[in-house]
């Protein structure tokens, strides 16, 4: 490699990750077969609770915890390799993923052994959603500026503020909360907290935000005098930046972040046939490989994760680079659909549906989970830039 | 990795290091081939490296030749070092004797007797033309040498006559996408210089009272060209171990683009100190041109993997695209 810091480790996938692909499809192929997958015109996660306990019945959720937990014990790869066959199905997984990927993992890594043996083996069950309580009215990109607060009181802590963009907030049971607790002076990294706030406590409203392609996932949550015990502390007081930057390397690089158009691209293919013109094959062929690219990085990032590294700058270049073949999918896929007339008079009706709804969903993609300006600032930060 | 790929690639670098420096690499667009470069390397056993053991080679592997070009790449260095080790092989493969000195390759017609832009063609000692079920060895000497350059200055000859030569059958399909995948090796090393001396440039060129790297807008390029090289390297990587038609097509589409975007950023950032021939930047830029579209353009590959997914339903095509990536197994030939 050059003396940049950049790291590749392209994994040979074990025989486990094979089979349990094998399982997984076989899986998919019967909740097909059932008619439970989502309407064929829509893409982003589906929340259906319904998909989430046939999937923990499985034991795939929580499988890379501890079994003590009840978790499944196994590698990063193994979860990489299940994640991609979900997604790559569209299979409804928004129920568990919050609580699977992100706030298992940071409560495995920062939690007490009375909060793990709690939350993780309902979580690995299938039945405790989590949200994730960052961003809010004025703090976005400038996470680090935010203002809900929590006062110490009598066991435990007061939580006062606004937090906004909370993806399923009015459909899950938990939110991690990321609320200053302490000031330090000459620094605005040190004094926040993680708690977890129960969504049903008295002084918590949730108002939904109406998303431009029509939908309710987003979610402005009101924290009004919420009491929350001691034990909902994760971690320590004041550590909360930390314990939020490990998060992201979780959040940056999974497969969810180069498949949210994998549909469209998929249901392209259905219906170009042999003889399509050179130009549509080129744009195309472009795409695929751009695909391929991003499943090789996301691969590698994962046996990072597996070996014990922490590869937050390749996650980053992964969610940088994906999130933009997203968009670039719709763009590609519209511009094919046009010049080849594919939608005209009625044709594929499926396609045409699907491809307005992912033309007014893809602005998120780059958005989502922090902007790609933020995070090529942070690329530029692991390069030896900043 | 290998133990030995460390090895190679070590190996060769220390030769590059020793053996080339700009006025060498500048030398090849007088038609020089930098003589003590391809000296060492014929003494490292570099020409043979693809050749099995017991036919007197290295037997080293794909993933290893292009590990070693990768080196090759970044340090920009000329000639048909990759047509020779391939030839070799190639020749090998055939139940031919490997050949001493240099050897050009030309993917054509068999019975040729006329070949066009081959690399080197007048300079080297054989010419191997690779046609799809036999390969024709012949004596450079035997040829009419019209002389031709590529975008980077270097030798790219049109070849006239020729002599019957040695025939051998061989079926071809697969030494070609071995070819695009050690040409793949190549590119990738000029890209990966590219952001790596921009980087460094940005760190000391100063303006405005400071250093450039200190601007976002610079940051954000070269992050960007970060991405394009990492992206790039993943599936050069995943495609030398191994080589199907539709991971080296990935590879080829997507170095490609990423070739774009390190000569494009590359010579932003470094301004107009760049764009003199004097500094090092356009010997690899003009490289990235010039190797770019080399066994197949980008265009023609992107074909190829598209028009290999055609027959896939919305269901089929996951597990192809999934199955072909992880263990090289082709959707359909393609």
């Amino acid at each position: 490699m050059p003396a940049t810091a950049l790291h590749l480790d392209l994994p040979d996938l074990p025989e486990a990750a094979e089979t349990l692909r094998r399982d997984v499809r076989a899986f998919v192929a019967e909740e097909r077969r059932s008619g439970n997958l989502p309407p064929p015109d829509r893409i982003g996660l589906g929340f259906d609770v319904g998909t989430t306990k046939r999937i923990a019945a499985k034991g795939w959720i929580g499988l890379t915890w501890p079994e003590r937990y009840g978790g499944g014990d196994r590698t990063a790869l193994e979860r990489y390799v299940m994640n991609e066959e979900l997604l790559a199905a569209a299979l409804p997984v928004g129920a568990h993923w919050v609580a699977d990927r992100q706030s298992g993992p940071v409560l495995l890594k920062f939690g007490s052994e009375e909060q793990k043996m709690f939350f993780l083996p309902k979580i690995a069950a299938g039945d405790c959603y989590f949200c994730i309580g960052m961003s809010e009215p004025e703090s976005g990109s400038d996470l680090a500026s935010l203002k809900a607060r929590a006062d110490k009181v009598e066991g435990g802590w007061r939580i006062n503020g606004r937090k906004i963009w909370t993806t399923n907030a009015h459909r899950v049971h938990y939110m991690i909360a990321l609320v200053r607790t302490s000031t330090v002076e000459g620094t605005r990294h040190a004094g926040l907290s993680q708690l977890i706030v129960d969504l049903t406590a008295p002084g918590v409203s949730i108002s939904p935000i109406i998303s431009m392609a029509g939908e309710h996932d987003f979610n402005e949550v009101l924290l009004e005098d919420v009491f929350v015990p001691d034990e909902a502390l994760i971690g320590l007081e004041g550590n909360g930046w930390n314990q939020v930057s490990a998060e992201l390397a979780y959040e940056r690089s999974g497969p969810e972040r180069w498949l949210s158009s994998f549909r469209l691209i998929a249901e392209l293919i259905d219906v170009l046939r042999p003889g399509a013109p050179p130009s549509s094959l080129e744009e195309l062929g472009r795409l695929l490989s751009q695909l391929m690219s991003l499943r090789q990085l996301s691969m590698s990032v994962a046996s990072m994760i597996q070996r014990g590294l922490s590869p937050n700058l390749e996650a980053s270049i992964v969610k940088d680079l994906g999130t933009k073949f997203e968009q670039e999918a719709v763009r590609v896929v519209r511009n094919i659909v046009a010049s080849e007339f594919l939608v005209e008079s009625g044709g594929n009706p499926r396609l045409k549906r699907l491809l307005t709804h992912a033309q007014v969903y893809a602005p998120a993609f780059t958005i989502r989970g922090g902007t790609n300006e933020i995070l090529r600032g942070i690329i530029a930060r692991g390069i030896g830039l900043r | 990795m290998s133990e030995n790929r460390t090895l190679f690639r070590e190996t060769v670098e220390k030769i590059l290091a020793d053996t080339l420096d700009q006025n060498r690499i500048e030398a090849t667009e007088k038609r020089e081939l930098p003589a003590q470069l391809y000296a060492s390397l014929t003494e490292a056993g570099v020409p043979w490296m693809l050749v099995p053991e017991d036919k007197g080679g290295i037997g080293a592997d794909i993933g290893d030749a292009v590990a070693l070009l990768r080196a090759m790449g970044a340090a920009a260095a000329p000639g048909p070092i990759a047509e020779t080790l391939l030839a070799n092989a190639m020749l090998a493969a055939a139940g031919l004797d490997p050949m001493e000195g240099i050897v050009t390759l030309a993917f054509a017609d068999p019975g040729a007797t006329i070949l066009h832009d081959v690399p080197w063609g007048g300079i080297c000692n054989h010419v191997l033309i690779a046609g799809q079920n036999c390969i024709r060895l012949t004596a450079a000497a035997a040829w009419k040498v019209t002389e031709g350059v590529d975008i980077a200055g270097e030798p790219r000859d049109t070849l006239t006559g020729g002599e019957p030569g040695v025939v051998a059958p061989l079926e071809t399909t697969g030494w070609f996408r071995t070819a695009a995948i050690l040409r793949a090796g190549q590119i990738l090393g000029a890209i990966e210089w590219c952001l790596d001396r921009s980087i460094d440039f940005a760190g000391e060129r100063k303006q405005f009272g400071r250093e450039i790297s200190k601007f976002q807008v610079i940051q954000q390029m070269l992050a960007e060209l970060a991405g394009h090289t990492l992206a790039s390297a993943g599936i050069t990587e995943a495609a030398a171990e191994s080589p199907s038609e539709m991971l080296v097509a990935a590879a080829r589409s997507r170095l490609g683009d990423a070739s774009d975007a390190a000569i494009t950023i590359s010579h932003q950032v470094h301004g107009a100190i760049g764009f003199s021939k004097e500094y090092a930047l356009n010997h690899r830029t003009r490289r990235l041109m010039a190797w770019r579209d080399d066994f197949d353009s980008v265009q023609t590959w992107r074909r190829k993997l598209a028009g290999g997914f055609l027959d896939c339903t919305r269901d089929s095509f996951w597990p192809t695209l999934a199955d072909a990536g992880s263990n090289g197994a082709l959707p359909k030939e393609i």
